[in-house]
């Protein structure tokens, strides 16, 4: 297991060295596909090496066409399994925290609701890794209001700290009865506005919490940013003939998200490299918008 | 209105007394305090009802008060030296009458009470203080001694206190130097301060400075009496002199005052002329809390009367709490406040103007009272409102819709592997014979023969054929119009072996044709010759081919190596 770790994080850091080659050799032949595409004439500067780009060109497939960064290669083999996820608290959990964490049990299909007790966070992950659960939720709470949420990709993957603001619950509803029962089917999602760099990696993060669904699911769940704060909603909706009319019933919490840190490892790794961290006291703090538009 | 009741029952006056009244001066005072007492030794009940002795007292009484007053009044001569209060005068007329003489004279006689008042005698007072009438009356004869106006006896009614020692009568300075030569030594007397030292050396100086005759003192103090001096006697009830005081230090007025003198010669000026006020502010202290107050009102006072000058020289002069002028007073004010400023500065100052504090340097809690301004750069939370939830729906309602959403994908279908191949079992008898089977096998072995084809389905082969058959048959519709007759790819073996070597399964003629031709066996072109064979030109072609053909092979060499070549060359 040790060795495995230590091979596959040689290999991560082989190709990442090689990611800036490949992406090169890749824009060459991009370029040459385009002009033979346009019919315009090859670029001078890749004159020479034009017959053997066009020829590797001949033999790319679909596949290989777009480079592939080693950035989400976390996840280039999530889409074959379907992800398996662990919710815990932080430590003494408070009731309301509690709840919170059972309706989020509720929400993620293919979840698991854990105890902390006095575990260390090393032996958490250590075990998620041996039951092959594929992310690790962590809830963190302040006098009763969940105000944190750490996702963490396991096998070596991201790790993304967000902070959790005007927070609704079901169980603050009173009128629960009138909500009726939830479908546990698998939601459609809806990821609106991450469009920098930072916001697709955020995106892939979320989306890769939740499995395959099927077409005709009428359950959806909504990660809007707006002004780098990220809704979550939870809908439930109908399709109604005709007249394009569409109830939208929603169900389930209601929270903000608020990106604070990516690490490019597990949530033990204190010491693995940022990808990208939140600098709010900065004079121009104000200006930055480094989820989206 | 009993006077009026009493006067008016009067009728039955004797001319004669008014008469004598009118003329006889000594008499009409006589016969006034007669008539005086006589009205006060009245019962009271008497004056009830009307009675003519009453009546005729009582006008006597006012005409003795009139005629005494008149000498003290301000207006000299007096408007009505004598009261007409005959008989046939009315009430009314009389009353008048004294009003005339009363009218003016009752300020002054308010003034000379106040005097009273703030400065009470230094001398113990030998009678009570007479009523104003008689003090009046025995006014004029301190008059003559002084050979002053009025003022002089204003202070005499005033009071023996003065202020102003020059313009006391030499009286009361006797007496006050007695007394104040006991005061002094309580009042002023240090273990630093000697008053007989000080006089000493104020005598000294004096001497050096003026020659004999001491006249100095302080100069203020002096300039001051002396202006004052000046003009009281100059003008009586002009108040020039008192305005004067501060601005003119001339040595004229030493002059002056040295000429004029005051009632005394040169020599006879002394300490006690000039600072007796110390000694005499002090007892004023003694007396009480009030004395600081009318002073205050004094000098007022001084402002607006024209007469009194006394009191200005106290004011400026002395350095007591009361006696600051307004200015000094500010200017105190001003210092207090410049002594907490400075103590305030060098203190160390608080943890709020230190510039960076911790939370080591301040006390606890501190920063939770302070109203801390810092600018927020971060936008604040969101605050989910009714359009804020309403925009959301909007746009969740168009994605669903348009069907687009952001699903996770499944993944590509392409194998990774190739897939297995699954070789059918074949049922039917094989068409080859065993030995040929074995064959093959061998060849393959070998290497005589390439492999065939692993995909060689039978099915595959005979659905090629047929759709060649057909595509010859179109091609034949279109009259083979550059229509390449098909090649059928038809795998047979060609050795090239004779035909002699093959087996007697071969077909009955045997021919050359079926095995391979020369080109099949050799590939090459025209004269084929040895390297020994070659001309020099022909080595020297075979060369530059061969380097082309290097060159094209080996593109990636750097521009640079190519091109020294080419130029070596």
């Amino acid at each position: 297991m040790l060795r495995r770790n230590t091979r596959l994080r040689r290999e991560y850091l082989y190709r990442k060295s090689l990611e800036g080659k490949e992406r090169q050799h890749y824009e060459k032949k991009r370029r040459v596909r385009e002009a033979l595409e346009e019919g315009k004439p090859i670029p001078t500067e890749l004159r020479n090496e034009e017959l053997a780009l066009r020829r590797e060109i001949d033999l790319d497939d679909q596949d290989r066409a777009v480079p592939r960064s080693i950035i989400d290669d976390e996840y280039a083999g999530a889409t074959l399994r379907e992800p398996k996820i662990l919710l815990t608290t932080s430590r003494n959990p408070s009731a309301p925290l509690t709840q919170f964490v059972k309706e989020l049990k509720v929400v993620f299909p293919n979840s698991q609701r854990m105890n902390r007790g006095g575990q260390v966070i090393s032996e958490i992950v250590e075990s998620c890794r041996s039951h092959e659960i594929t992310d690790l939720i962590l809830v963190h709470e302040h006098r009763g209001q969940p105000d944190g949420l750490i996702v963490c990709h396991l096998p070596l993957g991201p790790t993304a700290y967000f902070g959790l603001l005007n927070v609704v619950t079901r169980h603050d509803i009173k009128d629960r009865k009138a909500m009726g029962k939830m479908s546990e089917a698998y939601p459609h999602l809806i990821l609106d506005n991450f469009t920098t760099k930072t916001g697709e990696r955020t995106a892939n993060i979320m989306k890769h919490l939740f499995p395959v669904p099927k077409p005709e699911s009428k359950r959806l769940i909504t990660f809007a940013n707006r002004d780098d704060y990220i809704s979550f909603r939870h809908h439930i909706y109908e399709k109604h003939g005709g007249p394009k009319s569409i109830d939208l019933k929603e169900v389930g919490p209601r929270f903000e998200l608020r990106l604070y840190q990516i690490k490019r490892g597990t949530v033990d790794q204190s010491e693995a490299q940022n990808e990208f961290v939140l600098r709010p006291y900065m004079n121009t703090a104000k200006k930055q918008k480094s989820l989206g538009v | 209105q009993r006077r009026l009741h009493i006067l008016q029952s009067t009728n039955s006056l004797p001319a004669t007394t008014a008469m004598a009244m009118d003329l006889d001066e000594p008499l009409a005072a006589e016969k006034g305090e007669v008539a005086l007492q006589q009205l006060r030794r009245a019962d009271p009940s008497v004056y009830l009802s009307p009675s003519a002795d009453l009546a005729a007292a009582a006008r006597a009484a006012l005409k003795h008060f009139h005629s005494s007053l008149a000498v003290v009044s301000p207006v000299q001569p007096p408007p009505l030296p004598n009261l007409l209060a005959g008989p046939n005068f009315d009430a009314e007329q009389i009353w008048s009458q004294s009003e005339l003489l009363s009218r003016p004279l009752l300020p002054h006689l308010h003034r000379q009470l106040r005097r009273l008042e703030h400065q009470p005698p230094a001398q113990p007072l030998a009678t009570p203080p007479p009523s104003k009438p008689s003090e009046a009356v025995e006014g004029p004869s301190d008059e003559e001694e002084d050979g002053e106006g009025d003022e002089s006896e204003e202070e005499d009614e005033g009071g023996l206190e003065d202020t102003d020692d020059e313009l006391e009568s030499e009286e009361g300075e006797d007496e006050e130097t007695e007394e104040l030569g006991a005061k002094k030594g309580n009042g002023v007397e240090d273990r630093f301060l000697k008053m007989k030292d000080l006089e000493k050396f104020m005598e000294e100086g004096e001497e050096q400075e003026y020659g004999g005759g001491s006249k100095g003192g302080e100069k203020k103090k002096a300039s001051v009496n002396l202006m004052e001096d000046d003009s009281d006697e100059e003008d009586v009830d002009e108040d020039d002199g008192g305005d004067d005081e501060d601005d003119d230090l001339d040595l004229e007025d030493f002059e002056s005052d040295d000429e004029e003198g005051v009632g005394k010669s040169g020599g006879d000026i002394r300490y006690e002329d000039f600072f007796e006020e110390s000694s005499k502010q002090q007892v004023k202290k003694r007396n009480g809390f009030t004395k600081k107050v009318h002073f205050k009102d004094e000098l007022h006072e001084m402002e607006v009367d024209d007469i009194e000058k006394d009191d200005v020289n106290d004011g400026p002069a002395l350095e007591d709490e009361q006696g600051l002028s307004t200015h000094e007073k500010g200017l105190l004010k001003m210092r207090n406040q410049i002594d907490l400023m400075e103590k305030a500065s060098l203190e160390p100052s608080k943890w709020i103007m230190q510039g960076e504090v911790d939370a080591s340097r301040r006390p606890k809690n501190s920063a939770l009272e302070v109203d801390l301004d810092f600018e927020h750069n971060v936008r604040p939370a969101p605050v989910i409102t009714e359009e804020v939830t309403a925009s959301l729906e909007e746009m969740i309602k168009k994605r669903i819709a348009e069907g687009h959403f952001d699903d996770v994908e499944k993944p590509s279908t392409l194998p990774y592997k190739v897939p297995k191949q699954q070789k059918e079992m074949d049922e039917n008898k094989s068409k080859k014979g065993l030995a040929e089977q074995y064959e093959d096998e061998f060849k393959e072995k070998t290497g005589i023969a390439p492999a065939t084809l692993a995909i060689s389905d039978e099915l595959k082969n005979e659905a090629n054929d047929l759709f060649k058959r057909i595509c010859l048959k179109l091609d034949a519709l279109s009259h083979f119009h550059f229509a390449p007759k098909p090649v059928i790819e038809d795998m047979s073996i060609q050795v090239n072996i004779p035909a002699l070597a093959m087996e007697e399964v071969a077909p009955v003629a045997v021919s050359d044709a079926a095995m391979l031709a020369p080109e099949e066996v050799f590939e090459g072109k025209g004269d084929i010759k040895e390297d020994v064979e070659l001309t020099q030109a022909e080595r020297k072609r075979r060369r530059a081919n061969k380097k082309r053909r290097y060159a094209e092979s080996h593109k990636e060499r750097p521009a640079k190596l190519r091109k020294e070549n080419s130029s070596n060359i």
